[in-house]
């Protein structure tokens, strides 16, 4: 049996982690909510957020506050690209979802590609983002970088919450979310907010891989292990409210390092995909309210 | 002349307004399915025409096709101006406005947030939304005490009288409306068709969609019958007496 220190250990990791499996889950809701698409490209913004960090960071030796902002600008672009490239094209000829989202599945094997052409295979890391740590409490240690991954998180939250409810943009993507016709009947340029959806959740990706790099490493291919576990949590989450989403993936997090110890580290994912499941049967809205919520 | 008689020619010439919108030869099918056989209608500025016709007439796919929520052929021009080759998202600004049969609305959103994007295209201009908010909320006092309710959870009555509230946010020059009395008590169904009628005598152009007669006739100016996705007949509204003689064009 592992012992308290361990467990309560494995439980703060597990909410660092989980924090960014929530980030990771909004952008699937955002995408998800304004058109019914799954965008399993997902994780390849989380990935690229971290290297292209990393490349400005480490390789140009620019400030952190610079390489994260400026990362953060040109993921949010790709994403822009991925919608005017595939996903518009597609949908205004009428393809069918499945056929859209499996296109998004392309992308993140080619994007993958690409990386390994022009940036390598090999992992990565830089240094956390205060030095120093990690804050000792009792035998509990917990890293500086989790106290920037929950302000960040909640943050973004925040933003995003006011965002969606008190401006003119974020209140017409809900409208789109809930109804594409009305709203391009009053107006609304529903084309132009799909590409908007795209360019939110591939941002938040990005800061959610800035955010958790520094704690482990990055690499072309962590992408979709954070897409499977971003997608499990907005699933927890119910496709529905940002603070949701965050707290499916936070309940995702703490349950998968608590396997970690008791089980072993070997039945991570074998954890994860029966939540998954065990919320898919008994849960079909999710946990935390049901799907299509106010975002 | 019999009001049997189609008349393409008819009170068209002694209206002396022009012609708000004009649809000529307007198709569109489903499939191989011809939901609406080429069809020629017209309102004029401030005219309030009603286009009666059964289930799966066609009326719905008219209004549909008017606003590019399906593909169609042929020409739509508003005032002078071609649109048939606009986007939905263009017309709101233009002045054209619909609202959908079972009326589309936000139901997850407040009242206020309905009527708020109803003024989309307005920008942020605060003055001439708070104005608008105004003018609906006169109109439908109802929406203003419920203004902070979840639409989903108002009556049917208040939903309809939201939508059409929603629509007058957006300015609209020719309000097009499916069916807002389905599903309604008479009574009520009344109260929406009245302030139509007072949104007609103040100027807007109206092109009210109805499977049922009575209160839509009183109201409209001009009447078009449409049946099997056709024209059948196009004649004053005062020449159709009872609910009876629809059905002559309906089956013939
Ligand atoms: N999405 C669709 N796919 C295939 N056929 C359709 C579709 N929508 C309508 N139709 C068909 O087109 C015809 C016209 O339908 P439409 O909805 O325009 O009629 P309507 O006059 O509005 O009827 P209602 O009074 O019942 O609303 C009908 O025969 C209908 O079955
Ligand atoms: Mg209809």
């Amino acid at each position: 049996m592992p012992s308290l220190v361990e467990l309560v250990q494995s439980l703060v990791n597990g909410v660092g982690i989980g924090l960014v499996y929530g980030l990771i889950a909004i952008g699937f809701c955002v995408i998800y909510n304004a058109s019914g698409i799954v965008n399993f490209a997902q994780g390849v913004f989380v990935m690229l957020g971290g290297m292209f960090t990393h490349a400005m960071l480490i390789k140009l030796g620019w400030p952190l506050a610079v390489s994260a902002l400026v990362s953060i600008v040109a993921v949010a672009g790709i994403g822009v690209l991925v919608q005017l490239a595939i996903v518009r094209p597609m949908w205004n000829r009428k393809a069918p979802l499945f056929a859209i989202i499996l296109a998004t599945l392309a992308v993140q094997l080619l994007i993958e590609q690409i990386v390994i052409l022009t940036m390598g295979d090999q992992p990565r890391t830089y240094p956390d983002f205060t030095p120093g740590g990690p804050l000792k409490i009792g035998d509990i240690a917990i890293s500086y970088q989790l106290f920037w991954i929950l302000g960040c998180g909640a943050l973004m939250v925040l933003l995003l919450t006011l965002f969606f409810n008190r401006t003119r943009a974020g209140r017409a993507l809900r409208a789109c979310s809930q109804n594409r016709e009305a709203a391009a009947l009053l107006g609304v340029p529903v084309d132009a907010m799909l590409m908007l959806s795209f360019a939110l959740s591939a941002a938040l990706g990005a800061a959610a891989g800035i955010l958790i790099t520094p704690t482990q490493y990055t690499a072309y291919g962590v992408g979709a292990p954070f897409g499977t576990n971003g997608f499990i949590a907005a699933i927890i989450g119910g496709f529905g409210s940002a603070p949701a989403a965050l707290l499916g993936g936070v309940l995702l997090g703490v349950v998968q390092s608590g396997a970690i110890v008791v089980v072993g580290a070997g039945y991570k994912n074998v954890v994860a995909l029966t939540i998954l499941l065990v919320v898919l049967l008994f849960f079909p809205q999710g946990i935390f309210g049901g799907r299509g919520k106010k975002a | 002349m019999t009001a049997a008689d189609p008349r393409p020619a008819g009170p068209r010439d002694v209206d002396p307004r022009p012609a708000l919108i004009e649809v000529a030869g307007l198709s569109a099918s489903y499939g191989r399915v011809a939901a609406l056989k080429p069809v020629d209608l017209h309102v004029a500025e401030g005219e309030f025409v009603t286009v009666l016709g059964p289930n799966g007439a066609g009326k719905t796919t008219l209004l549909r096709a008017i606003c590019r929520l399906v593909d169609g052929a042929g020409r739509i021009s508003f005032r002078g101006q071609d649109i048939s080759t606009l986007r939905t998202h263009h017309l709101a600004r233009l002045g054209i406005v619909m609202v959908q049969e079972g009326r589309g609305l936000f139901g997850e959103m407040t009242v206020r947030e309905n009527l708020l994007l109803g003024a989309y295209g307005l920008g942020n201009a605060a003055d001439e939304v708070e104005r608008r908010f105004g003018q609906v909320y006169a109109l439908f006092p109802n929406l203003r005490q419920r203004a902070d309710q979840i639409a989903a959870s108002m009556s049917g009555g208040e939903q309809q009288m939201l939508a059409v509230g929603r629509a007058l946010m957006a300015g609209p020059k020719l309000l097009m409306l499916d069916e807002p009395s389905l599903g309604l008590a008479p009574r009520i169904a009344a109260g929406i068709l009245d302030a139509l009628g007072a949104l007609n005598r103040e100027g807007l152009g109206i092109l009210l969609v109805e499977q049922k007669a009575p209160l839509a006739l009183k109201l409209a100016q001009r009447v078009y019958v449409l049946a099997s996705g056709s024209v059948r007949a196009e004649l004053p509204a005062h020449e159709i007496g009872s609910h009876h003689d629809l059905a002559r064009f309906y089956f013939h």
